[in-house]
Protein backbone atom coordinates (compact mmCIF):
# COMPACT_ATOMS: atom_id res chain seq x y z
CA UNK A 1 0.00 0.00 0.00
CA UNK A 2 1.56 3.37 -0.91
CA UNK A 3 0.74 5.64 2.53
CA UNK A 4 2.55 8.95 0.77
CA UNK A 5 0.32 8.45 -2.07
CA UNK A 6 -2.56 8.55 -0.28
CA UNK A 7 -2.00 11.50 1.93
CA UNK A 8 -0.92 13.40 -0.78
CA UNK A 9 -3.54 12.39 -3.05
CA UNK A 10 -6.23 13.42 -0.98
CA UNK A 11 -4.76 16.44 1.48
CA UNK A 12 -3.09 19.66 0.00
CA UNK A 13 0.54 19.83 -0.24
CA UNK A 14 2.06 21.06 3.38
CA UNK A 15 3.67 23.72 1.30
CA UNK A 16 0.34 25.09 0.20
CA UNK A 17 -0.78 26.42 3.58
CA UNK A 18 2.39 26.96 5.41
CA UNK A 19 3.87 29.77 2.69
CA UNK A 20 0.73 32.07 3.51
CA UNK A 21 1.18 31.54 7.32
CA UNK A 22 5.07 31.96 7.85
CA UNK A 23 4.88 35.23 5.43
CA UNK A 24 1.98 36.24 7.68
CA UNK A 25 3.85 37.46 10.93
CA UNK A 26 6.19 39.02 8.72
CA UNK A 27 4.05 41.68 7.10
CA UNK A 28 2.89 41.97 10.91
CA UNK A 29 6.56 42.62 11.80
CA UNK A 30 6.29 45.34 9.08
CA UNK A 31 3.02 47.36 10.09
CA UNK A 32 4.57 47.70 13.37
CA UNK A 33 7.82 49.00 12.20
CA UNK A 34 6.02 51.57 9.97
CA UNK A 35 3.88 52.37 12.72
CA UNK A 36 6.36 52.70 15.18
CA UNK A 37 8.42 55.43 12.12
CA UNK A 38 5.15 56.51 11.48
CA UNK A 39 3.34 60.47 11.65
CA UNK A 40 1.15 60.77 14.52
CA UNK A 41 -0.78 62.83 11.88
CA UNK A 42 -1.01 60.86 9.44
CA UNK A 43 -1.45 57.48 11.23
CA UNK A 44 -4.70 59.06 12.73
CA UNK A 45 -6.09 59.45 9.47
CA UNK A 46 -8.31 56.98 8.09
CA UNK A 47 -7.75 58.13 4.23
CA UNK A 48 -3.86 59.40 4.64
CA UNK A 49 -1.70 56.88 1.94
CA UNK A 50 0.49 56.30 4.90
CA UNK A 51 -2.73 54.69 6.86
CA UNK A 52 -3.92 52.89 3.72
CA UNK A 53 -0.36 51.13 3.64
CA UNK A 54 -0.20 49.86 6.99
CA UNK A 55 -3.65 48.80 7.10
CA UNK A 56 -3.15 46.81 3.75
CA UNK A 57 -0.17 45.56 5.50
CA UNK A 58 -2.46 43.90 8.48
CA UNK A 59 -5.55 43.19 5.78
CA UNK A 60 -3.42 41.42 2.70
CA UNK A 61 -0.75 40.95 4.54
CA UNK A 62 -1.50 39.09 7.35
CA UNK A 63 -4.90 38.57 7.87
CA UNK A 64 -5.93 37.51 3.73
CA UNK A 65 -2.86 35.21 4.22
CA UNK A 66 -3.72 33.35 7.13
CA UNK A 67 -7.34 32.47 5.66
CA UNK A 68 -6.36 31.96 1.68
CA UNK A 69 -3.30 29.34 3.68
CA UNK A 70 -6.19 28.56 5.75
CA UNK A 71 -8.91 27.84 3.43
CA UNK A 72 -6.44 25.84 1.44
CA UNK A 73 -6.29 23.47 4.11
CA UNK A 74 -9.54 23.47 5.15
CA UNK A 75 -11.78 22.97 2.07
CA UNK A 76 -11.03 19.35 1.97
CA UNK A 77 -12.06 18.76 5.13
CA UNK A 78 -15.30 21.21 5.79
CA UNK A 79 -16.41 21.06 2.35
CA UNK A 80 -15.12 17.81 1.27
CA UNK A 81 -13.52 19.90 -2.20
CA UNK A 82 -10.16 20.01 -3.49
CA UNK A 83 -8.75 23.26 -4.79
CA UNK A 84 -7.52 21.95 -8.47
CA UNK A 85 -3.16 22.01 -8.42
CA UNK A 86 -3.59 23.50 -5.17
CA UNK A 87 -0.03 23.53 -4.49
CA UNK A 88 0.68 25.75 -7.93
CA UNK A 89 -2.42 27.53 -7.58
CA UNK A 90 -0.72 28.84 -3.66
CA UNK A 91 2.64 29.19 -4.95
CA UNK A 92 1.72 31.62 -8.20
CA UNK A 93 -1.03 33.45 -5.19
CA UNK A 94 1.38 33.54 -2.82
CA UNK A 95 4.05 34.86 -4.93
CA UNK A 96 2.06 37.75 -7.01
CA UNK A 97 0.20 38.50 -3.36
CA UNK A 98 3.48 39.38 -1.59
CA UNK A 99 5.16 40.99 -4.01
CA UNK A 100 1.66 43.30 -4.97
CA UNK A 101 1.65 43.72 -1.30
CA UNK A 102 5.08 45.16 -0.85
CA UNK A 103 4.93 47.15 -3.68
CA UNK A 104 1.96 48.63 -2.87
CA UNK A 105 3.36 50.02 0.81
CA UNK A 106 6.23 51.07 -0.60
CA UNK A 107 4.20 52.26 -3.75
CA UNK A 108 1.91 54.41 -1.22
CA UNK A 109 4.39 55.36 1.51
CA UNK A 110 6.87 56.97 -1.28
CA UNK A 111 4.24 57.88 -3.74
CA UNK A 112 5.53 55.97 -6.59
CA UNK A 113 2.99 55.63 -8.86
CA UNK A 114 4.31 52.66 -10.88
CA UNK A 115 4.43 50.65 -7.99
CA UNK A 116 1.08 51.71 -7.15
CA UNK A 117 0.12 50.55 -10.75
CA UNK A 118 1.76 47.17 -10.85
CA UNK A 119 0.79 46.57 -7.08
CA UNK A 120 -2.41 46.63 -8.58
CA UNK A 121 -2.42 44.69 -10.93
CA UNK A 122 -0.28 42.21 -8.67
CA UNK A 123 -2.56 41.87 -5.82
CA UNK A 124 -5.66 41.32 -8.28
CA UNK A 125 -4.31 38.39 -9.83
CA UNK A 126 -3.17 36.52 -6.22
CA UNK A 127 -6.44 37.00 -5.42
CA UNK A 128 -8.24 36.29 -8.27
CA UNK A 129 -6.57 32.86 -8.71
CA UNK A 130 -6.68 31.97 -5.49
CA UNK A 131 -10.31 32.73 -5.02
CA UNK A 132 -11.43 31.88 -8.42
CA UNK A 133 -9.84 28.52 -8.28
CA UNK A 134 -11.80 28.00 -5.03
CA UNK A 135 -15.44 28.94 -6.16
CA UNK A 136 -14.73 26.55 -9.10
CA UNK A 137 -14.05 23.80 -7.07
CA UNK A 138 -17.46 24.32 -5.26
CA UNK A 139 -18.90 22.44 -7.93
CA UNK A 140 -18.23 19.18 -6.85
CA UNK A 141 -19.68 19.83 -2.79
CA UNK A 142 -21.52 16.95 -2.25
CA UNK A 143 -23.18 17.81 1.02
CA UNK A 144 -24.11 21.18 1.45
CA UNK A 145 -24.00 22.63 4.52
CA UNK A 146 -24.38 26.00 6.71
CA UNK A 147 -20.78 26.39 6.55
CA UNK A 148 -20.31 25.19 3.17
CA UNK A 149 -22.68 28.14 2.25
CA UNK A 150 -21.05 30.70 4.50
CA UNK A 151 -17.54 29.61 2.90
CA UNK A 152 -18.75 30.52 -0.53
CA UNK A 153 -21.05 33.87 0.39
CA UNK A 154 -17.36 35.12 1.91
CA UNK A 155 -15.73 33.86 -1.37
CA UNK A 156 -17.90 35.85 -3.32
CA UNK A 157 -17.34 38.91 -1.20
CA UNK A 158 -13.66 38.88 -1.37
CA UNK A 159 -14.01 38.69 -5.00
CA UNK A 160 -16.09 42.19 -5.38
CA UNK A 161 -13.66 43.26 -2.38
CA UNK A 162 -10.63 42.59 -4.35
CA UNK A 163 -11.89 44.44 -7.86
CA UNK A 164 -13.25 47.60 -5.89
CA UNK A 165 -9.70 47.52 -4.26
CA UNK A 166 -8.00 47.35 -7.86
CA UNK A 167 -10.24 49.61 -9.06
CA UNK A 168 -9.11 52.31 -5.81
CA UNK A 169 -5.34 51.24 -5.97
CA UNK A 170 -5.06 52.18 -9.34
CA UNK A 171 -6.56 54.99 -9.19
CA UNK A 172 -3.63 56.19 -6.48
CA UNK A 173 -1.24 54.97 -9.08
CA UNK A 174 -2.58 57.45 -12.37
CA UNK A 175 -3.44 60.37 -9.39
CA UNK A 176 -6.88 60.60 -10.34
CA UNK A 177 -9.28 59.37 -7.98
CA UNK A 178 -13.01 59.61 -9.57
CA UNK A 179 -16.09 61.19 -8.07
CA UNK A 180 -17.20 58.13 -6.06
CA UNK A 181 -13.72 57.20 -4.99
CA UNK A 182 -14.36 57.43 -0.68
CA UNK A 183 -17.74 56.12 -1.03
CA UNK A 184 -16.46 52.77 -2.83
CA UNK A 185 -13.24 52.57 -0.53
CA UNK A 186 -15.97 52.86 2.32
CA UNK A 187 -18.12 49.78 0.89
CA UNK A 188 -14.66 48.36 -0.26
CA UNK A 189 -13.35 48.07 3.49
CA UNK A 190 -16.84 47.54 5.07
CA UNK A 191 -17.86 44.29 2.74
CA UNK A 192 -13.68 43.46 3.48
CA UNK A 193 -14.57 43.50 7.29
CA UNK A 194 -17.99 41.75 7.47
CA UNK A 195 -18.76 40.50 4.15
CA UNK A 196 -15.38 38.16 3.34
CA UNK A 197 -13.72 38.42 7.09
CA UNK A 198 -16.22 38.42 9.42
CA UNK A 199 -19.18 36.09 7.24
CA UNK A 200 -15.91 33.42 6.91
CA UNK A 201 -15.36 33.55 10.52
CA UNK A 202 -18.89 32.70 11.93
CA UNK A 203 -19.04 29.91 9.12
CA UNK A 204 -15.93 28.02 9.92
CA UNK A 205 -16.70 28.66 13.79
CA UNK A 206 -20.09 26.47 13.36
CA UNK A 207 -17.83 23.47 13.12
CA UNK A 208 -14.56 24.58 15.00
CA UNK A 209 -16.16 25.01 18.16
CA UNK A 210 -17.97 21.98 18.34
CA UNK A 211 -15.48 20.20 17.30
CA UNK A 212 -11.80 21.34 18.71
CA UNK A 213 -13.53 22.14 21.99
CA UNK A 214 -16.79 20.24 21.89
CA UNK A 215 -18.90 23.02 23.03
CA UNK A 216 -22.39 22.86 22.02
CA UNK A 217 -23.35 23.05 18.79
CA UNK A 218 -25.09 25.94 17.05
CA UNK A 219 -28.67 26.45 16.42
CA UNK A 220 -30.49 25.24 13.67
CA UNK A 221 -31.57 29.04 13.45
CA UNK A 222 -28.34 30.76 13.76
CA UNK A 223 -26.97 28.45 11.10
CA UNK A 224 -29.00 28.69 8.79
CA UNK A 225 -30.29 32.34 8.97
CA UNK A 226 -27.65 34.55 10.19
CA UNK A 227 -25.50 34.26 7.37
CA UNK A 228 -28.13 35.67 4.83
CA UNK A 229 -29.17 38.45 7.52
CA UNK A 230 -25.86 39.65 7.37
CA UNK A 231 -25.68 39.47 3.73
CA UNK A 232 -28.66 41.15 3.32
CA UNK A 233 -27.41 43.85 6.00
CA UNK A 234 -24.70 44.08 4.09
CA UNK A 235 -26.54 45.29 0.71
CA UNK A 236 -28.86 47.37 2.72
CA UNK A 237 -25.96 49.10 4.01
CA UNK A 238 -24.18 49.57 0.36
CA UNK A 239 -28.62 51.43 -0.68
CA UNK A 240 -28.27 53.24 2.06
CA UNK A 241 -24.64 54.24 2.30
CA UNK A 242 -25.23 55.83 -1.87
CA UNK A 243 -28.44 56.83 -2.02
CA UNK A 244 -29.68 57.73 1.24
CA UNK A 245 -26.71 58.24 3.65
CA UNK A 246 -28.59 59.70 6.35
CA UNK A 247 -30.02 56.32 7.35
CA UNK A 248 -27.13 54.06 6.89
CA UNK A 249 -27.44 53.80 10.81
CA UNK A 250 -30.35 51.36 9.98
CA UNK A 251 -28.34 49.01 8.72
CA UNK A 252 -25.35 49.21 10.40
CA UNK A 253 -27.50 48.42 13.79
CA UNK A 254 -29.02 45.55 11.48
CA UNK A 255 -25.63 44.06 10.59
CA UNK A 256 -24.37 45.17 14.47
CA UNK A 257 -27.10 43.03 16.46
CA UNK A 258 -26.05 39.74 14.50
CA UNK A 259 -22.31 40.18 14.30
CA UNK A 260 -22.90 40.98 18.72
CA UNK A 261 -25.57 37.79 18.91
CA UNK A 262 -22.80 36.02 17.53
CA UNK A 263 -20.01 37.06 19.84
CA UNK A 264 -22.05 36.09 22.55
CA UNK A 265 -23.06 32.41 21.28
CA UNK A 266 -19.95 32.14 20.87
CA UNK A 267 -18.93 33.04 24.56
CA UNK A 268 -21.82 31.10 25.94
CA UNK A 269 -20.64 27.78 24.02
CA UNK A 270 -17.23 28.76 25.54
CA UNK A 271 -18.34 28.46 28.97
CA UNK A 272 -20.56 25.36 28.07
CA UNK A 273 -18.12 23.27 26.50
CA UNK A 274 -16.90 19.96 27.28
CA UNK A 275 -13.22 19.81 27.20
CA UNK A 276 -11.38 20.76 30.46
CA UNK A 277 -8.38 22.50 28.47
CA UNK A 278 -7.97 26.17 28.52
CA UNK A 279 -5.01 27.43 26.38
CA UNK A 280 -4.45 30.49 24.28
CA UNK A 281 -6.38 29.24 21.36
CA UNK A 282 -9.54 29.32 23.88
CA UNK A 283 -8.22 33.04 25.37
CA UNK A 284 -8.20 34.54 21.88
CA UNK A 285 -11.71 33.64 21.25
CA UNK A 286 -12.85 34.95 24.11
CA UNK A 287 -10.89 38.06 23.34
CA UNK A 288 -12.40 38.16 20.17
CA UNK A 289 -15.98 38.17 21.13
CA UNK A 290 -15.45 41.18 23.50
CA UNK A 291 -13.86 43.29 21.22
CA UNK A 292 -15.91 42.41 18.28
CA UNK A 293 -18.88 43.21 20.63
CA UNK A 294 -17.32 46.82 21.44
CA UNK A 295 -16.51 47.07 18.10
CA UNK A 296 -19.47 46.45 15.76
CA UNK A 297 -21.48 48.94 18.49
CA UNK A 298 -18.87 51.91 18.03
CA UNK A 299 -18.77 51.02 14.68
CA UNK A 300 -22.85 51.37 14.31
CA UNK A 301 -23.25 55.17 16.08
CA UNK A 302 -19.73 56.14 14.66
CA UNK A 303 -21.42 58.44 12.24
CA UNK A 304 -22.94 60.27 15.35
CA UNK A 305 -19.00 61.61 16.20
CA UNK A 306 -15.87 62.55 14.90
CA UNK A 307 -15.08 60.35 11.61
CA UNK A 308 -11.37 60.15 13.28
CA UNK A 309 -13.12 57.67 15.71
CA UNK A 310 -13.40 54.78 12.74
CA UNK A 311 -9.53 54.27 13.48
CA UNK A 312 -10.82 53.01 17.50
CA UNK A 313 -13.50 50.85 15.54
CA UNK A 314 -10.50 49.40 13.07
CA UNK A 315 -8.50 48.30 16.04
CA UNK A 316 -11.41 47.19 17.89
CA UNK A 317 -12.85 44.90 14.86
CA UNK A 318 -9.69 44.12 12.62
CA UNK A 319 -7.44 43.54 15.76
CA UNK A 320 -9.15 42.52 18.06
CA UNK A 321 -11.68 40.31 16.45
CA UNK A 322 -9.61 39.03 13.07
CA UNK A 323 -6.63 39.08 14.25
CA UNK A 324 -7.03 37.70 17.52
CA UNK A 325 -9.40 34.53 16.05
CA UNK A 326 -6.20 34.18 13.00
CA UNK A 327 -3.81 34.03 16.02
CA UNK A 328 -5.58 31.76 17.85
CA UNK A 329 -6.35 29.35 14.71
CA UNK A 330 -2.22 29.52 13.77
CA UNK A 331 -1.50 27.65 17.21
CA UNK A 332 -4.15 25.12 16.38
CA UNK A 333 -3.71 24.06 12.55
CA UNK A 334 0.09 24.67 12.67
CA UNK A 335 1.66 22.23 14.77
CA UNK A 336 -1.71 19.63 13.55
CA UNK A 337 -0.08 19.99 9.91
CA UNK A 338 3.13 19.24 10.67
CA UNK A 339 1.81 16.08 12.99
CA UNK A 340 -0.33 15.18 9.97
CA UNK A 341 2.13 15.22 7.02
CA UNK A 342 4.45 13.66 9.24
CA UNK A 343 2.35 10.43 10.84
CA UNK A 344 0.89 10.16 7.00
CA UNK A 345 4.86 9.77 5.74
CA UNK A 346 5.25 6.86 8.45
CA UNK A 347 6.96 9.15 10.99
CA UNK A 348 5.40 7.93 13.87
CA UNK A 349 8.08 8.66 16.54
CA UNK A 350 7.48 12.41 16.92
CA UNK A 351 6.18 15.03 18.91
CA UNK A 352 2.65 15.37 19.71
CA UNK A 353 0.90 18.84 18.95
CA UNK A 354 1.45 20.42 22.38
CA UNK A 355 5.12 19.68 22.30
CA UNK A 356 6.08 21.43 19.22
CA UNK A 357 4.88 25.04 20.46
CA UNK A 358 6.42 26.27 23.71
CA UNK A 359 3.43 27.27 25.89
CA UNK A 360 5.09 30.31 27.74
CA UNK A 361 5.81 31.59 24.01
CA UNK A 362 2.54 31.32 23.28
CA UNK A 363 0.95 33.27 26.61
CA UNK A 364 3.97 35.66 26.19
CA UNK A 365 3.03 36.55 22.42
CA UNK A 366 -1.04 36.53 23.67
CA UNK A 367 0.14 39.02 26.47
CA UNK A 368 1.73 41.08 24.41
CA UNK A 369 -0.27 41.27 21.36
CA UNK A 370 -3.35 42.29 24.10
CA UNK A 371 -1.24 45.06 25.66
CA UNK A 372 -0.48 46.26 21.91
CA UNK A 373 -4.07 46.42 21.38
CA UNK A 374 -4.84 48.07 24.31
CA UNK A 375 -1.78 50.62 24.02
CA UNK A 376 -2.95 51.26 20.28
CA UNK A 377 -6.44 52.73 21.66
CA UNK A 378 -4.98 54.74 24.46
CA UNK A 379 -2.53 56.18 22.06
CA UNK A 380 -5.26 57.59 19.82
CA UNK A 381 -5.51 60.01 22.84
CA UNK A 382 -1.74 60.32 24.28
CA UNK A 383 0.02 59.79 20.56
CA UNK A 384 3.28 59.98 22.00
CA UNK A 385 2.62 56.97 23.38
CA UNK A 386 2.02 54.95 20.00
CA UNK A 387 5.59 53.64 19.62
CA UNK A 388 5.52 52.10 23.12
CA UNK A 389 2.94 49.62 21.73
CA UNK A 390 4.67 49.78 18.00
CA UNK A 391 6.98 48.01 19.77
CA UNK A 392 5.19 45.63 22.01
CA UNK A 393 3.18 44.61 18.83
CA UNK A 394 6.87 43.54 16.70
CA UNK A 395 7.56 41.71 19.72
CA UNK A 396 4.43 39.69 19.21
CA UNK A 397 4.98 39.12 16.12
CA UNK A 398 8.29 38.16 16.39
CA UNK A 399 7.15 35.39 18.92
CA UNK A 400 4.57 34.31 16.77
CA UNK A 401 6.84 33.51 14.16
CA UNK A 402 8.90 31.74 16.12
CA UNK A 403 6.16 29.86 17.15
CA UNK A 404 4.88 28.83 14.42
CA UNK A 405 8.54 28.62 12.37
CA UNK A 406 9.28 25.96 15.58
CA UNK A 407 6.95 23.05 14.37
CA UNK A 408 8.25 23.86 11.04
CA UNK A 409 11.38 23.18 11.69
CA UNK A 410 11.07 19.91 13.11
CA UNK A 411 9.20 18.79 9.97
CA UNK A 412 12.24 19.94 7.97
CA UNK A 413 14.60 17.77 10.74
CA UNK A 414 12.62 14.69 10.45
CA UNK A 415 12.54 14.74 6.86
CA UNK A 416 15.87 15.64 6.56
CA UNK A 417 17.17 12.67 8.85
CA UNK A 418 14.70 10.38 8.15
CA UNK A 419 14.43 8.13 11.64
CA UNK A 420 13.66 4.76 11.76
CA UNK A 421 9.94 4.33 9.87
CA UNK A 422 7.84 2.69 12.66
CA UNK A 423 5.45 0.60 10.44
CA UNK A 424 4.38 -1.87 13.25
CA UNK A 425 0.66 0.32 13.61
CA UNK A 426 0.32 -0.44 10.18
CA UNK A 427 -0.09 -3.73 10.44
CA UNK A 428 -2.53 -3.69 12.80
CA UNK A 429 -4.53 -1.71 10.23
CA UNK A 430 -3.50 -4.60 7.09
CA UNK A 431 -4.88 -7.14 9.92
CA UNK A 432 -8.18 -5.66 10.99
CA UNK A 433 -9.45 -5.39 7.05
CA UNK A 434 -11.13 -8.49 6.10
CA UNK B 1 -34.50 3.65 10.61
CA UNK B 2 -31.95 6.55 10.03
CA UNK B 3 -29.49 6.07 7.26
CA UNK B 4 -26.09 4.81 7.41
CA UNK B 5 -25.23 8.70 7.01
CA UNK B 6 -27.23 9.53 10.37
CA UNK B 7 -26.41 6.42 11.84
CA UNK B 8 -22.85 6.61 11.47
CA UNK B 9 -22.37 10.76 12.35
CA UNK B 10 -24.64 9.75 15.63
CA UNK B 11 -21.66 7.40 16.69
CA UNK B 12 -19.19 10.17 16.07
CA UNK B 13 -20.87 12.47 18.45
CA UNK B 14 -20.81 9.69 21.04
CA UNK B 15 -17.68 9.15 20.38
CA UNK B 16 -16.77 13.09 21.14
CA UNK B 17 -18.57 13.02 24.37
CA UNK B 18 -17.02 9.43 25.49
CA UNK B 19 -13.36 11.54 24.68
CA UNK B 20 -14.82 15.01 26.63
CA UNK B 21 -15.66 12.22 30.06
CA UNK B 22 -11.81 11.08 29.56
CA UNK B 23 -10.53 14.48 29.49
CA UNK B 24 -12.60 15.17 32.55
CA UNK B 25 -11.49 11.95 34.03
CA UNK B 26 -8.26 12.55 33.93
CA UNK B 27 -8.16 16.34 34.62
CA UNK B 28 -10.14 15.38 37.84
CA UNK B 29 -7.75 12.24 38.90
CA UNK B 30 -5.56 10.39 36.38
CA UNK B 31 -5.07 7.50 38.86
CA UNK B 32 -8.41 6.75 38.69
CA UNK B 33 -9.36 7.38 34.60
CA UNK B 34 -8.57 4.28 32.69
CA UNK B 35 -12.41 3.24 32.82
CA UNK B 36 -13.49 6.30 31.24
CA UNK B 37 -10.50 5.54 28.76
CA UNK B 38 -11.82 2.64 28.07
CA UNK B 39 -15.38 3.25 27.54
CA UNK B 40 -13.84 5.88 24.93
CA UNK B 41 -11.44 3.34 23.23
CA UNK B 42 -13.33 0.62 23.02
CA UNK B 43 -16.40 2.67 21.27
CA UNK B 44 -14.62 4.15 19.04
CA UNK B 45 -12.24 0.80 17.99
CA UNK B 46 -16.28 -0.36 17.69
CA UNK B 47 -17.20 2.13 15.29
CA UNK B 48 -13.77 2.08 13.53
CA UNK B 49 -15.09 -1.74 12.86
CA UNK B 50 -18.35 -1.00 11.96
CA UNK B 51 -16.75 0.94 9.11
CA UNK B 52 -13.91 -1.17 8.19
CA UNK B 53 -15.98 -5.05 8.45
CA UNK B 54 -18.72 -3.79 7.03
CA UNK B 55 -19.75 -0.20 5.61
CA UNK B 56 -16.43 0.21 3.64
CA UNK B 57 -16.46 -3.31 2.19
CA UNK B 58 -19.99 -2.92 1.02
CA UNK B 59 -19.27 0.27 -0.50
CA UNK B 60 -15.99 -1.32 -2.09
CA UNK B 61 -17.62 -4.36 -3.40
CA UNK B 62 -20.93 -1.82 -4.77
CA UNK B 63 -18.68 0.79 -6.16
CA UNK B 64 -14.90 -0.86 -7.38
CA UNK B 65 -13.31 1.76 -5.84
CA UNK B 66 -10.65 0.20 -3.25
CA UNK B 67 -7.59 2.89 -3.46
CA UNK B 68 -10.24 5.60 -3.00
CA UNK B 69 -11.86 7.20 0.31
CA UNK B 70 -11.97 4.52 1.84
CA UNK B 71 -8.64 3.36 1.95
CA UNK B 72 -7.61 7.25 3.22
CA UNK B 73 -9.85 6.43 5.99
CA UNK B 74 -8.64 3.36 6.85
CA UNK B 75 -5.02 4.82 6.79
CA UNK B 76 -6.57 7.43 9.58
CA UNK B 77 -8.01 4.93 11.86
CA UNK B 78 -4.55 3.40 11.92
CA UNK B 79 -3.39 6.53 12.75
CA UNK B 80 -6.09 7.36 15.52
CA UNK B 81 -5.28 3.79 16.90
CA UNK B 82 -2.00 4.68 17.37
CA UNK B 83 -2.65 7.82 19.55
CA UNK B 84 -5.36 5.76 21.61
CA UNK B 85 -2.26 3.20 22.09
CA UNK B 86 0.04 6.30 22.90
CA UNK B 87 -2.97 8.18 25.38
CA UNK B 88 -3.44 4.45 27.47
CA UNK B 89 0.67 4.50 28.07
CA UNK B 90 0.15 8.16 29.40
CA UNK B 91 -2.65 7.53 31.55
CA UNK B 92 -0.90 4.38 33.17
CA UNK B 93 2.58 6.49 33.57
CA UNK B 94 0.40 8.98 35.11
CA UNK B 95 1.97 11.74 32.59
CA UNK B 96 -0.90 14.56 32.58
CA UNK B 97 1.16 16.73 30.06
CA UNK B 98 1.81 13.75 27.81
CA UNK B 99 -1.96 13.06 27.96
CA UNK B 100 -3.23 16.47 26.72
CA UNK B 101 -0.66 16.75 24.24
CA UNK B 102 -1.63 13.08 22.47
CA UNK B 103 -5.26 13.67 23.14
CA UNK B 104 -5.45 17.55 21.60
CA UNK B 105 -3.76 15.56 18.55
CA UNK B 106 -6.05 12.82 18.64
CA UNK B 107 -8.88 15.14 18.93
CA UNK B 108 -7.99 17.09 15.87
CA UNK B 109 -6.99 14.30 14.10
CA UNK B 110 -10.29 12.76 14.93
CA UNK B 111 -12.76 16.21 13.94
CA UNK B 112 -10.77 15.98 10.47
CA UNK B 113 -11.36 12.48 9.99
CA UNK B 114 -15.41 12.66 11.06
CA UNK B 115 -15.65 15.89 8.85
CA UNK B 116 -14.39 14.02 5.63
CA UNK B 117 -16.41 10.80 6.37
CA UNK B 118 -19.58 13.26 7.25
CA UNK B 119 -18.74 15.70 4.15
CA UNK B 120 -17.41 13.01 1.65
CA UNK B 121 -17.86 9.27 2.31
CA UNK B 122 -21.04 9.10 4.11
CA UNK B 123 -23.18 11.31 1.49
CA UNK B 124 -21.33 8.77 -1.23
CA UNK B 125 -22.10 5.60 0.74
CA UNK B 126 -25.50 6.25 1.19
CA UNK B 127 -26.08 7.43 -2.95
CA UNK B 128 -25.15 3.96 -3.44
CA UNK B 129 -26.32 1.59 -0.76
CA UNK B 130 -29.60 3.56 -0.48
CA UNK B 131 -31.60 0.51 -1.37
CA UNK B 132 -28.93 -1.85 1.43
CA UNK B 133 -29.39 0.84 4.17
CA UNK B 134 -31.52 -1.07 6.40
CA UNK B 135 -29.46 -4.19 6.47
CA UNK B 136 -26.22 -2.74 6.42
CA UNK B 137 -27.17 -0.98 9.83
CA UNK B 138 -28.32 -4.33 11.03
CA UNK B 139 -25.16 -5.97 10.76
CA UNK B 140 -23.56 -2.83 11.97
CA UNK B 141 -25.34 -3.19 15.18
CA UNK B 142 -25.20 -6.61 15.92
CA UNK B 143 -21.49 -6.87 14.97
CA UNK B 144 -19.27 -8.00 17.45
CA UNK B 145 -15.52 -6.39 17.94
CA UNK B 146 -12.61 -8.27 17.42
CA UNK B 147 -10.41 -7.91 20.09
Amino acid sequence: MDLNGLSSDQAPPISAPLRFFLTAPLFGILAGILIFLGDADNLSSRYSLESIAITHAITIGFVSFVMLGALTQMLPVLAGISIARVGLVAKLSHLALSSGTIFMIYGLMQNVASLMLISSILLTIGFLIMILSMLVAFRNVKNITASVRAIFISLVFALIVVLMGAQLLSSYGISKLASFHFILANIHSVWAIFGFAGVLIIGVSFHILPMFYVAPRFKQFCKKRVVWLITIGLILWLVLNIFFDLYTVVAKIWIATFFWAFSTTVWKKLSARRRPISDVTVWYWRVATVFMTLGTFSWAINDFYDEKYIVMVSILIGGGFILSIMLGMLYKIVPFLVWFHLNAKGYMSIPNMNEMINKNLAKSQFLLFMISLIGFMFSYYYIEILPVFATTFILSMLILEYNIISPVLIYIRTIKTKPEFDMSAFNISVEGIE
Amino acid sequence: MSTIKEYLSLGHSHCDELFANMEDAVAKDVNTSIEAYLEFADETERHFQMEERIMFLEFETKTGMIEGPTAMMRHEHTQMRKLIGDIKVSIEDKNKDKFFGNSETLMILMQQHNMKEEQMLYPMAQQHLSAQSNRIIDMMQSMVVKK
